[in-house]
């Protein structure tokens, strides 16, 4: 029963890692880079949702989500505008150089805003639901559909619309795609409203689960990394497969090994994963390194 | 005078980090974001050892060999990914040993660190004092420059260079990828490793806290600020980033802003980093293209 709860809190878990593995597996299946500063999407979203909910508007935090989310796309939009775009033609080690520089931004920029403690918003949603030993909390169960409801949603972008259609031209071979009059523009820009929107809502999510901090991004964005590794660079699918499995390995682990090592397997799992199958465990043909 | 005296040091020290990633970064285009882990590789080792009694020769000789051992154990398993999978993959290797930094507690203490490192003692068995140390490290960053600059005039770093550029050829000249990547990473990790030791017995304290993602984001900026792949491009860049740094702290603000002052600190360097890759990518000194032994 023990390990029947630590695989639950897992699903819910990789369902958050989900949600930002699939923004960072869009955003390197088109843009062919690692995009470091998607981790600050998350944390971006979070206290901006903070923001809108403390004293000068004092939104209930369900109002705040939509200003907040609004505000995140709006930086990753920014993001894309002002550094990524003008070094699109540049090696892949400048645009992921750029984007650790960016990330470096963003987060003492929060850190400057908020300060560095632990902050946490004030709802109360610890109440859960039992069944026998296993215990839900109602936050817990509110993230999993949440993760459901857009992963069905982007499921449904992608193979019902004309624009998933357009998306998924791009990110096969966007020069290509671009010359059959695939508007490059919008499709680019759809990338981005959609990662930064799921990292938002994740990044909220996860914030009223446990509490925020500067550095939520950037370990929420390593193990994203370690779940779009597991599924396939570039393979939404195989991200969100990859972000449960994340979940579950390291809810799995505390009954192992000690509590201090949790983050130790999804680093575990970059490196045997680059090692091993770096297209990731779907791949049948050989991956591209 | 002492304060003087302390900002020559750590910046010398960063120097010598810096340098050594400028070998595997900037001749070999291998972007270790892990090599922070070798900092505090021989960090550990060094004040480990200094702290159960042996000599500190003997510690700073061992942290070097540990972190090259390392080094080449890393570099046998990583070597085979290129570009930004190495980089990710070095940077999951650097957060693996904070990690172990922080939860081995029967050997480093945890997050508490080790506090009281002894300082190397003068012949007449007197600690060395501030600028006893500093001509020391004065010392080491000139012979690390000066070995570094000979590898990379060497044949050595011409072919580093030239598997830089395009392993095709260098493999149709007959060159061994491997054993020069290798190499190359295990004499940047001996390098780190002297480094990270000078920085224990330096500062007498460390913790994990000290060989953070954010040491990586720092010795990358100053590789780059300086102009990576030119021998005297990291030792600029430490100088610009610790002189911005120290500056940033004499700003006439209030007090009570003194918290938001790292924060600060930190905005500042990532849009460095971002309007150095968008603006000069080469750094302040470009690599010299064409020159003698190119």
């Amino acid at each position: 029963m023990y390990y029947l709860q630590l695989v639950i809190n897992g699903i819910i878990a990789g369902s958050m890692y989900a949600l930002f593995a699939v923004g960072l597996t869009m955003v390197y299946g088109v843009f062919r880079f690692i995009n470091f500063a998607h981790g600050e999407l998350i944390a971006l979203g979070a206290y901006s949702a903070l923001f809108f909910t403390s004293p000068p508007l004092s939104l209930p935090l369900i109002w705040a989500t939509a200003p907040a989310v609004a505000c995140t796309v709006c930086v990753g939009l920014l993001q894309d505008r002002l550094v990524f775009q003008p070094l699109c033609h540049g090696t892949r080690m400048t645009l992921l150089i750029a984007s650790i520089g960016l990330s470096y931004l963003l987060r003492n920029a929060i850190q400057f805003g908020f300060g560095s403690d632990l902050l946490s918003y004030n709802v109360d949603l610890a109440a859960g639901y039992e069944w026998g030993p296993i215990i839900v909390t109602r936050m817990q169960l509110s993230m999993l559909i949440t993760a459901v409801v857009f992963l069905t949603f982007l499921y449904w972008l992608f193979t019902r619309t004309m624009l998933g259609k357009a998306l998924r031209a791009v990110a096969d071979n966007m020069e290509l795609a671009g010359i059959m009059g695939i508007p490059l523009g919008r499709v680019n820009r759809t990338v981005w409203i959609l990662a930064a929107t799921f990292a938002a809502v994740g990044g909220i999510l996860l914030a009223m689960d446990t509490s925020l901090e500067p550095m939520m991004g950037v370990i929420n964005l390593l193990k994203a990394f370690a779940a779009v590794l597991l599924g396939g660079p570039g393979n939404v699918w195989g991200a969100l497969i990859g972000g449960i499995a994340i979940g579950v390995a390291e809810n799995l682990s505390v009954a192992v090994l000690s509590p201090g090592y949790k983050d130790f397997i999804a680093f575990a799992v970059i490196l045997v994963m680059l090692l091993f199958r770096p297209g990731g465990i779907f791949s049948f043909q050989k991956g591209m390194r | 005078m002492d304060y003087l005296l302390h900002i020559a040091i750590s910046t010398l020290i960063y120097a010598i980090f810096a340098m050594s990633l400028n070998l595997e970064l900037g001749y070999a285009g291998l972007y270790n974001f892990g090599h922070i882990a070798f900092f505090g590789i021989g960090a550990y080792t060094s004040a480990l050892m200094a702290v159960g009694g042996l000599p500190i020769p003997l510690g700073i000789t061992s942290a070097m060999a540990l972190a090259g051992l390392i080094g080449a154990g890393l570099a046998f398993t990583v070597l085979r990914l290129t570009g930004d999978y190495f980089g990710i993959a070095t940077l999951a290797f650097g957060e693996m040993m904070r990690l172990l930094f922080l939860n081995e507690r029967w050997l480093t203490k945890g997050p508490m660190g080790i506090p009281g490192i002894p300082r190397p003692t003068l012949l007449g068995g007197m600690p060395a004092d501030l600028l006893q140390y500093l001509m020391f490290t004065v010392a080491c960053t000139i012979l690390v420059f000066l070995i570094l600059h000979r590898l990379e005039t060497s044949p050595f770093g011409r072919a580093l260079k030239v598997v830089r550029e395009d392993e095709f050829v260098a493999q149709a000249f007959g060159k061994n990828l491997l054993s020069l990547k290798m190499r190359c990473i295990v004499v940047g990790s001996v390098i780190a490793g002297l480094a990270g030791a000078l920085w224990a017995h330096y500062m007498t304290y460390i913790s994990p806290n000290d060989f953070t993602l954010q040491g990586t984001i720092i010795v990358l900026l100053c590789v780059v600020l300086g102009g990576k792949g030119s021998p005297s491009g990291p030792l600029l860049g430490t100088c610009v980033v610790v002189l911005l740094q120290e500056s940033l702290r004499f700003l006439p603000i209030p007090t009570d802003f003194g918290r938001h002052v790292a924060p600060l600190q930190g905005m500042v360097f990532g849009l460095m980093l971002v309007l150095l890759m968008l603006r000069r990518p080469q750094g302040l000194i470009a690599e010299l293209h064409g020159g003698r032994g190119a």
